[in-house]
């Protein structure tokens, strides 16, 4: 597991992190989510050992981490950090060289081969279309079979083919016991592959867990009444116990059910209104709950 | 792994990668083709010891041509005889470019007017011999005959001597080659720092190995590889020169090519490293231009210095520029050359040159470290060195 404690990091008077505490578990897909510069980026050069935070400090696997063990970690970052003028092949090599694997022909071969990328394999970057780029920069990230990997914004500009590749990849480094970490926007993505998700505000953890988990902490259920015909517009809800109505569409209304509401008690008044089509709880996605936490 | 593997992979990378750029190949080439010009140029336009091959026929021809050897020593050419059998053999022989010139009873024959100095050499030895065979006929003895024709000849001496300007011809190319590499490879460095920041690379770097051992492998792989362009030149140049009668290579331009190779390795160590600090300070290759452009001034400022320098080796402006770190590489080398160089002075200048490194690098590497990583808009020198007092 890669923890990371209290960390804390300025850049002149602006404050990058103040105090963010993130675990990450082997064997995980761990979302990172935040508002463009909530210091998701610094926190993942801290852990990689990049940079070094003002305060706070990183753990993996119970200790406090060496350089020798982030030298093993894998790392995408955000824009793109490949070489234009040189092969892919020799790029693979020279960075599994790097971060010392004694086998680095045979490992970027192997990457080349599952990656893809075999047609390409003497072709320079630059030649590369953007999404070939961007499979050798995940390449580059796992040449050397990374026990952590961290990625930052690995979806971003990638096509729906090679985003099922990057997904793929991803749960199979963490189904091999690898612990994967990646911040991205695409939030309906986050929730559809991470086993975890942390969200970041301003430098803090705001929310982190299982998004089920997430839901659950809400303290607020909410439900989603839908009519057929006009039922919705008129003021059925209004003045009922503890309800509260945050949204409201041609289709019907979103409640909020807060101390003292009965649940049966707006199904009886949504009735009694109109021709009640659908009445369910309402699952807030990962987005909802993102602007929730971000908005708290 | 160990930090010295990792600077010999960095360092396996940087050499290994150029070394296969078309640029560097091109560049190679033409940096040679030039230095061979320029010295088959001096040899060709010195008009030094040439060497011609004469046809002779028939026994006053024989004479006449071995006369001309003698003298052809004080007209700086050499001569060789080729005994040809009959007049339409030596004419055959003259129109193949057998011989530069063949002579025939009365006439001079040669592919094309003959080279003046050869004419010129072969009309003043018929004259001679002519004459010796009519006073001969008048009776005068072999020893009146000598001295009738060779009245003791005006001694020429030089001022300043033909080998002064040898030396200052290798010194010129010396401090031209030496001023063309540090640039060339000076900004190698700068860009290939630019490289790294502005297609992120450099952070998948630092994950994997410190900011140190990128920089140190980047600027000895880049040197090693300026430092095989620049042998190569040397090698070629003198050699051209040599073959070309410009230079006799002797231990003294053997020791020369030590000295340019010396003076780069140190030169391009102080420079590598403020072009370094000119590559990390923007994120650009757009910004690197004004920000490497004050670091090339000061190596063209070097550069015009030598120039007098050559000129006039001994001036206060040669000893001082020859101290201060910034110009020494390339102003001092010149005046090893051309000998004018004590060797207190040549230890003063390698103990300075020598100290200023030591500075230098560590301060690169610290200002490196501390700006390497930020991206944006190009950071001012002042900014830079503050970036390097926060990094331990």
């Amino acid at each position: 597991m890669l923890e990371l404690r209290d960390l804390s990091r300025r850049y002149g008077q602006t404050v990058a992190l103040d105090g963010l505490s993130l675990d990450v578990p082997e064997g995980e897909v761990v979302g990172f989510v935040g508002p463009n510069g909530a210091g998701k980026t610094t926190a993942m050069r801290i852990a990689l050992g990049v940079l070094e935070p003002d305060v706070g400090d990183v753990r993996w696997r119970g200790e406090p981490i060496t350089r020798e063990a982030q030298r093993q970690f894998g790392y995408m970052p955000e824009e793109r950090g490949l070489y234009p003028k040189m092969r892919v092949d020799r790029q693979l090599r020279y960075f599994a060289a790097l971060h010392g694997r004694a086998d680095a022909d045979e490992a970027a071969a192997r990457w080349i081969e599952r990656l893809g990328l075999a047609e390409h394999a003497v072709q320079r970057i630059e030649e590369l279309s953007l999404g070939n780029q961007q499979r050798v920069q995940l390449a580059a990230a796992l040449v050397h079979d990374p026990p952590m990997l961290i990625l930052d914004e690995p979806f971003s500009g990638l096509d729906p083919i090679g985003t099922d590749v990057m997904s793929e990849v991803l749960a199979e480094r963490a189904r091999a016991g690898a612990a994967v970490i990646f911040s991205s926007h695409q939030l309906e993505l986050v929730e559809r592959i991470c086993d975890r998700v942390a969200i970041v505000n301003r430098g803090r953890l705001v929310a982190s867990g299982r998004v089920d988990e997430l839901r659950a902490e809400r303290s607020q259920p909410r439900l989603r009444v839908e009519f057929d015909g006009p039922g919705g517009a008129n003021g059925w809800a209004e003045g009922l116990a503890g309800v509260r109505i945050v949204g409201r569409d041609d289709e019907g209304l979103l409640l909020e059910l807060g101390d003292g509401a009965d649940d049966q008690q707006v199904l009886d008044a949504a009735r009694r209104a109109g021709r009640v089509r659908s009445f369910a709880p309402a699952r807030p996605t990962l987005s909802e709950l993102f602007r929730e936490v971000i908005a708290r | 792994m160990t930090f010295r593997r990792a600077v010999t992979l960095v360092i396996r990378r940087e050499f290994g990668e150029r070394v296969r750029q078309r640029a560097f190949q091109i560049s190679t080439v033409v940096i040679i083709l030039i230095v061979s010009a320029i010295a088959a140029a001096a040899g060709l336009l010195g008009g030094d010891n040439k060497t011609y091959t004469v046809g002779v026929q028939g026994s006053e021809a024989v004479a006449i041509a071995e006369s001309a050897r003698t003298s052809a020593t004080a007209a700086d050419i050499t001569l060789k005889i080729k005994q040809l059998t009959g007049a339409a053999q030596a004419r055959a022989a003259a129109r193949a470019d057998d011989v530069d010139a063949a002579i025939v009873g009365d006439e001079l024959l040669s592919q094309g007017t003959p080279p003046g100095e050869l004419a010129q050499v072969l009309q003043a030895a018929t004259r001679q011999v002519r004459a010796a065979e009519l006073l001969r006929r008048q009776g005068l003895a072999p020893a009146e005959i000598r001295r009738a024709l060779a009245p003791p000849a005006l001694q020429a001496r030089a001022l300043g001597g033909e080998e002064d300007e040898k030396r200052k011809g290798v010194a010129f190319v010396a401090s031209l080659l030496l001023y063309l590499q540090l640039i060339i490879f000076g900004l190698a460095v700068a860009s290939g720092v630019v490289e790294e920041k502005s297609s992120r690379v450099i952070e998948v770097l630092m994950s994997a190995v410190p900011a140190r051992a990128l920089l140190a492998g980047k600027i000895i792989g880049i040197g090693v590889l300026g430092l095989l362009q620049l042998t190569l030149t040397v090698v070629v140049g003198l050699a051209v020169a040599s073959a070309t009668g410009a230079i006799d290579v002797r231990g003294a331009d053997v020791g020369t090519l030590g000295v340019v190779l010396l003076w780069f390795v140190l030169g391009y160590l102080f420079y590598a490293a403020i072009y370094a600090i000119s590559g990390v300070i923007v994120s650009r290759q757009e910004d690197l231009q004004s920000s490497s452009t004050p670091v090339t001034m000061i190596l063209v400022a070097g550069y015009l210095v030598a120039l007098p320098v050559l000129e006039d080796p001994s001036s206060p402006l040669a000893t001082i520029t020859s101290l201060v770190p910034f110009t020494s590489p390339i102003v001092m080398p010149v005046r090893v050359a051309v000998g004018e160089a004590g060797a207190g002075e040549i230890a003063a200048s390698l103990g300075i040159l020598v100290a200023s490194i030591a500075l230098l690098i560590p301060l690169g590497a610290r200002i490196y470290e501390g700006a390497v990583l930020r991206m944006g808009k190009p950071m001012k020198l002042r900014e830079a060195l503050r970036t390097a007092r926060a990094t331990r």
